[in-house]
């Protein structure tokens, strides 16, 4: 059967997959610490028909050979870890990283999970927690009878409480880092797990070792650029149009033979 | 049986090769830093009994399109658009110096510069090792640049230059991988002339317009193949009811 049938078919499912991840992208517009993602296109293998080069008798050579490619794959998605804009949002438990860093999030089956989204709060035991209920680690308590919580740039969690006009220091919010977070595991529920292709996490404290600043009362709004993402809607749609179009001839070629022959 | 027939039938599968190779520049619309194969026909004149009127055609891949593609703005810090003739020099899957013009690169786990398919990216001194950085420059002339993690901007280290080549016309061919290879073999030097722009992607110089006239005016040729080898057939049975005895 015709070969240009099938090397369009992998431009469709490529175009398809892009767009899959623009849809993905443009869906978590509003989504807290989201960083989008990007399809990296790859040509696959080329088959050569004629070798340049290969002797056409025994005094020439072929100036020119034959290489037919045999289409497009997504060689994956390269997550960019662009800096979100700063939302204001005065609610004390709301948290940003300014730089680089992840918060870390203890799941249910004990291993950690890693975000850029801050939004925490408090649950009945006054543990810090995610808005699924994930403790904070390492584990911070609020006191209950915390009126005031401030949380310093280098994470130092102190509350001021009725009656005692010194602050108490409950805890250190700690944010680790990773050499390719590229290559984290997005997981869903705005978490990251770690993978060979990460690196291992390196902790510290917030400031320092190029670690970016903890601020409170602000959240990290996703990456995504609405406008940027439209555009390579339009080309996704376009490309995925053409390669559709050589389907259909390609479909016409082979009628028209089956008809007259 | 009228030798027409085969020439109109080889013709078919030629236009069928050329199909594919349009296809597959289609395909790679959006590819970074993909050029597009150019397709050619040669006409191939095959000597034999009685006259030689039989000239077959051949189609050809003379090379790929080193023309520019489109520059897209991205601001990520890694992403490299050559800007102009030049390469990179990345190593391929078996180890040899190849070259390609994508330039969305990536720091994996062990600091190693690699390119989005994961092939290493090679620098004036072999592969490049980046260590943990707060920000990274790459400079007009490839000159990699990083800030280290925790320290100011005051103590800038540059690593090493990204290799860029500037080959002659010819000297670069398309491999299976779909890389640049040399054609004599020996790796290229690097030229001082090749300039980057950071921020940027180059997209596939795929003209998709040209790509799209070319399948359909493909097509059209193909038609007149099979319809050439219907008349074929009908000159054969014209001359059978001819010779017929009835």
């Amino acid at each position: 059967m015709m070969s240009a049938l099938w090397v369009s078919k992998t431009g469709l499912s490529a175009q398809d997959m892009a767009l899959h991840t623009i849809s993905n992208n443009l869906a978590n517009v509003s989504t807290i610490g989201f960083k989008r993602d990007r399809a990296v296109f790859e040509d696959l293998l080329y088959q050569v028909l004629q070798q340049p080069g290969a002797q056409s008798s025994q005094d020439t050579t072929l100036p020119s050979g034959l290489q037919l490619g045999t289409g497009v794959r997504i060689a994956g998605t390269q997550k960019m870890f662009g800096i979100g804009s700063m939302q204001t949002t005065e609610a004390p438990l709301d948290l940003a990283v300014e730089g680089r860093g992840f918060f870390q999030i203890t799941m249910p089956d004990g291993s950690i999970g890693y975000t850029r989204d801050g939004q925490f709060r408090m649950d009945q035991d006054g543990q810090i927690v995610n808005s699924q209920g994930h403790p904070l680690e390492p584990v911070i308590s609020i006191p209950e009878d915390a009126e005031t919580i401030t949380i310093g740039v280098d994470g130092t969690v102190s509350v001021m409480t009725k009656g005692n006009p010194a602050a108490t220091q409950v805890g250190t919010v700690e944010i680790v880092n990773f050499v390719n977070p590229a290559g984290l595991q997005a997981n869903g529920g705005n978490l990251f797990a770690e993978t060979p292709a990460s690196g291992s996490p390196q902790s510290g404290t917030a400031g320092t070792n190029g670690l970016g600043y903890i601020l409170q009362g602000t959240l990290e709004t996703s990456n995504v650029s609405v406008v940027e993402e439209l555009v390579n809607m339009v080309s996704v749609q376009r490309a995925y149009e053409m390669n559709s179009k050589v389907v259909s001839t390609s479909d016409q070629m082979l009628q028209y033979l089956t008809q007259n022959v | 049986m009228d030798k027409l027939l085969y020439v109109a039938m080889s013709g078919a599968a030629q236009i069928d090769r050329a199909q594919t190779l349009h296809s597959n520049n289609l395909a790679n619309v959006s590819t970074l830093g993909f050029r597009a194969d150019l397709a050619q026909a040669r006409s191939v004149q095959v000597y034999g009994d009685g006259f030689n009127g039989r000239v077959y055609a051949l189609t050809e891949q003379p090379g790929s399109d080193f023309k520019q593609g489109p520059l897209m703005e991205t601001g990520r810090d890694l992403d490299t658009a050559i800007t102009g003739a030049g390469f990179f020099a990345v190593r391929g899957s078996d180890g040899v110096e190849a070259y390609s013009r994508s330039g969305d690169f990536v720091v994996d786990a062990l600091g190693a510069l690699r390119d989005g398919a994961g092939r290493e990216v090679l620098g004036e001194g072999g592969p490049i090792s980046v260590p943990s950085y707060d920000a990274l420059f790459i400079g007009a002339d490839g000159s990699v640049t990083i800030q280290p993690e925790g320290q100011g901007p005051e103590a800038l280290v540059q690593l090493d230059r990204l290799k860029l080549v500037k080959p002659e016309r010819g000297e670069l061919s398309k491999g299976e991988d779909g890389l640049l290879h040399t054609t004599a073999g020996a790796p290229l030097q690097s030229s001082p002339e090749v300039a980057l722009v950071a921020g940027f992607l180059e997209n596939s110089n795929v003209n998709a317009v040209n790509e799209m006239t070319s399948i359909l005016e493909l097509a059209r040729q193909f038609e007149l193949q099979v319809r050439l080898m219907k008349s074929a057939q009908e000159n054969d049975e014209t001359a059978t009811r001819l010779l017929r005895i009835n």
